[in-house]
């Protein structure tokens, strides 16, 4: 029996942080950022990726969470939990730039590895009354357990009435651009999750993890073929925990993932083309964590959303996680 | 008159079969396999060396050749290229061309009594639907691979001699292995694609999940094969000898067999937590091979073109109708068992033998 209060958490607002820095396929080709052919991944979808060179990570998720908590006119005193969700290891565990020595990461101190990027963004941000709390290790899906957590715990208490959810990843300097033909981008996001809010209710959570592929490196293969039947198989329970048939979805918010990727996906849930928003895949790229949210700012600025809609998101990391919410506008 | 049995192919699957069954005959006819290379009696088989690909005939020394014409009675054709990746040449020349020599060599036996030719039910290619007995189209549908196409213009090439030779032919689905035993005599496309799903590399198959998939028992195909060669043979006719929809099940209960299977004969498969495989449309599956053509992941293409050569027939769904051969089969004894009875089993011999060994 589903908890009658579970819809009643909504999202309320989404903000997101680009890097002002985008590199076209040819030019990362040039810089030796890609394993494909620069056509090979334009045949997938992707023109260019957004490379942060002077912000960190956590500056982009800070400056996320700015907009954010501007946008929406909320006092950072309401906000009764912070949940910094961050893919890469670099990404949750420093507080500062991931890697100035060019590495995934650099812990020149043993206190660095308390130096957590939560403590500093809810000092920053003002978030005086806010429990703090990171979350990672769902690599692409770190921001949808982010969001479930704070539903349940919107849920679990009643005292709590706004969790703030954000995150963000950099890839290290002249780390590559590309993973499983997917082009990779740096980005932050934030998200405001409240009780009782009208607009894009959360009707439904679902995540699925596969532990038997934790070694990425040696499974890429396995993870491509894995990919798809788990991701329809977890899509189509999470529906009907939310009670819903894939008929019922009036949009779909993806990941950025490669475009053909989500066309066969479409085609697995037997989904109009027309019904994925994919307009961001191209221009913005694949950020890790980020790209649902992003897509969702900009599906929702569109104006092409209507009061009643169902949206489904979806995403998958390595780990492996699969991992969906579906909202109702 | 004595009865002398000339067999081609012999040494395949379905061949090998029928042989052991003649020798056992009580009627001890003397069968002789056509071989490619000289080899010695065996178990109450004479071998002769010859060869259907030389075009005109069987490629026998003339005194075999005057030996066998003047004697034959019988002949099985079995042999074929059976690969499904021959370019279309090579394979009409093997099945084609390997026919029309069995044919001109069969005109000059004069005490023959019978021909019974080998076919395969999918010479109806990408036609859907109710595919009956006496059906043979000439692939305005196309086909879904050479092999195909070649039987089917064998087939053609049989019937355009059926005034003049006292043929007939018996079309086989794709054999699996033995419903008795689980043994699996050769690893066919089936095989493979199974052996793929195993290593969590078959993320997709197209296909109706509720249409039945016609699989066959290697004991089931060649008794009714033998029992309608020897006790019911009927010039000029055509045999499905397949499951049929009775005896066969819809594609996502038998991928769900398999992977019971999976887990009973491999516990630890579990832990892979490889999921079934979606079935799904045929463009769907094309993009999915498209794109991993265009990504150029070489174990991941040659995976998808393995599991391709059996699935992508799964796409064209239908089924054989049963009706004569049922009809002709009525006093042998036989029953076709329903592939779910022994696909666990044949899973079984797959992993124990790691896709490798023959059995049985």
């Amino acid at each position: 029996m589903t908890d009658p209060r579970r819809d009643q958490i909504a999202i309320a607002g989404v903000a997101y942080c680009l890097p002002s820095s985008a590199f076209t396929l040819e030019e990362l080709g040039t810089r030796g950022s890609l394993k494909s052919a620069p056509e090979t991944l334009a045949g997938f979808g992707f023109q260019q990726a957004h490379i942060a060179e002077d912000e960190s990570h956590v500056e982009m998720a800070m400056r996320a969470a700015r907009d954010l908590l501007e946008e929406t006119g909320t006092d950072p005193r309401d906000i009764g939990m912070v949940i910094y969700a961050g893919a890469l290891t670099s990404s949750s565990t420093l507080a500062v730039e991931p890697a100035p020595g060019g590495g995934a990461l650099y812990l020149p101190d043993l206190l660095d590895l308390f130096q957590y990027p939560v403590s500093r963004v809810q000092s920053e941000l003002g978030l005086t009354r806010a429990a703090a709390i990171g979350v990672d290790q769902q690599a692409c899906a770190s921001l949808f357990s982010a969001i479930r957590i704070g539903r349940d715990m919107l849920i679990a208490e009643e005292e709590l009435s706004a969790v703030l959810c954000m995150g963000a990843d950099k890839l290290p300097p002249n780390a590559p651009r590309e993973m499983i033909y997917n082009l990779i981008s740096d980005a932050g996001c934030a998200t405001l999750l409240r009780k009782g809010g009208s607009d894009n209710r959360i009707l439904a959570v679902g995540h699925v993890t596969k532990g038997a592929f934790w070694d990425a490196a040696e499974m890429e293969n396995e993870i491509i073929a894995a990919y798809f039947p788990t991701a329809r198989t977890v899509i189509l329970e999470t529906l009907r925990k939310g009670g819903l048939t894939i008929g019922d979805i009036d949009w779909i918010v993806p990941h950025n993932v490669s475009l053909r990727s989500w066309e066969i996906l479409l085609g697995l849930l037997e989904v109009g083309r027309e019904k994925l928003f994919d307009e961001n895949i191209a221009r913005v790229g694949h950020t890790i964590a980020s790209d649902n949210l992003i897509n969702l700012r900009d599906l929702l600025g569109s104006g092409r959303v209507r009061k009643g809609d169902h949206l489904l998101l979806f995403t998958f990391g390595y780990g492996l996680n699969w991992s969906c919410i579906v909202l109702e506008h | 008159m004595d009865r002398m049995v000339l067999v081609t192919g012999g040494t395949g699957v379905l061949g090998c079969e029928l042989v052991r069954r003649l020798v056992r005959d009580p009627d001890r006819p003397r069968v002789v396999v056509l071989s490619r290379v000289a080899r010695e009696p065996e178990n109450g088989v004479e071998f002769v060396r010859g060869d259907l690909r030389g075009g005109g005939g069987l490629s026998l020394a003339p005194t075999v050749h005057a030996e066998l014409s003047h004697g034959v009675t019988d002949i099985l054709h079995c042999a074929a290229a059976t690969q499904f990746t021959l370019p279309l040449e090579d394979a009409r020349a093997a099945n084609v061309g390997g026919t029309r020599s069995v044919l001109e060599f069969a005109a000059g036996c004069p005490s023959l009594r019978r021909v019974g030719c080998f076919s395969t039910v999918y010479v109806a290619g990408r036609r859907t639907g109710r595919i009956t007995e006496e059906d043979l189209e000439d692939g305005g549908a196309g086909f879904v691979n050479s092999y195909e196409q070649s039987k089917n213009e064998m087939e053609w090439e049989v019937r355009s001699r059926m005034d003049d030779l006292p043929l007939a032919v018996y079309r086989a689905s794709t054999l699996i292995g033995d419903s008795a035993t689980g043994a699996v005599p050769a690893f066919n496309a089936f095989h493979h694609a199974l052996r793929l799903l195993y290593q969590g590399l078959a993320p997709m198959i197209p296909g109706d999940p509720d249409h039945p998939v016609d699989l066959a028992a290697v004991d089931f195909v060649a008794g009714a094969a033998d029992w309608l060669f020897q006790n019911r043979f009927e010039p000029g006719r055509t045999y499905h000898l397949c499951s049929g929809p009775a005896a066969s099940c819809p594609l996502d209960e038998l991928i769900d067999a398999v992977v019971d299977a999976f887990h009973q004969f491999r516990p630890e498969w579990r832990r892979r937590s490889i999921e079934k495989p979606a079935i799904v449309n045929l463009p769907t599956y094309e993009l999915f091979v498209r794109t991993v053509e265009e990504a150029g992941n070489t174990i991941l293409l040659a995976a998808t073109r393995a599991v391709q050569s059996f699935a992508y027939q799964l796409a064209y769904p239908k089924t054989f109708d049963t009706t004569s051969t049922a009809a002709a089969l009525e006093g042998s004894g036989l029953r076709t068992p329903p592939v779910l009875e022994y696909l666990p089993a044949v899973v079984r011999t797959c992993i124990e033998t790691e896709w490798k060994a023959k059995s049985g």
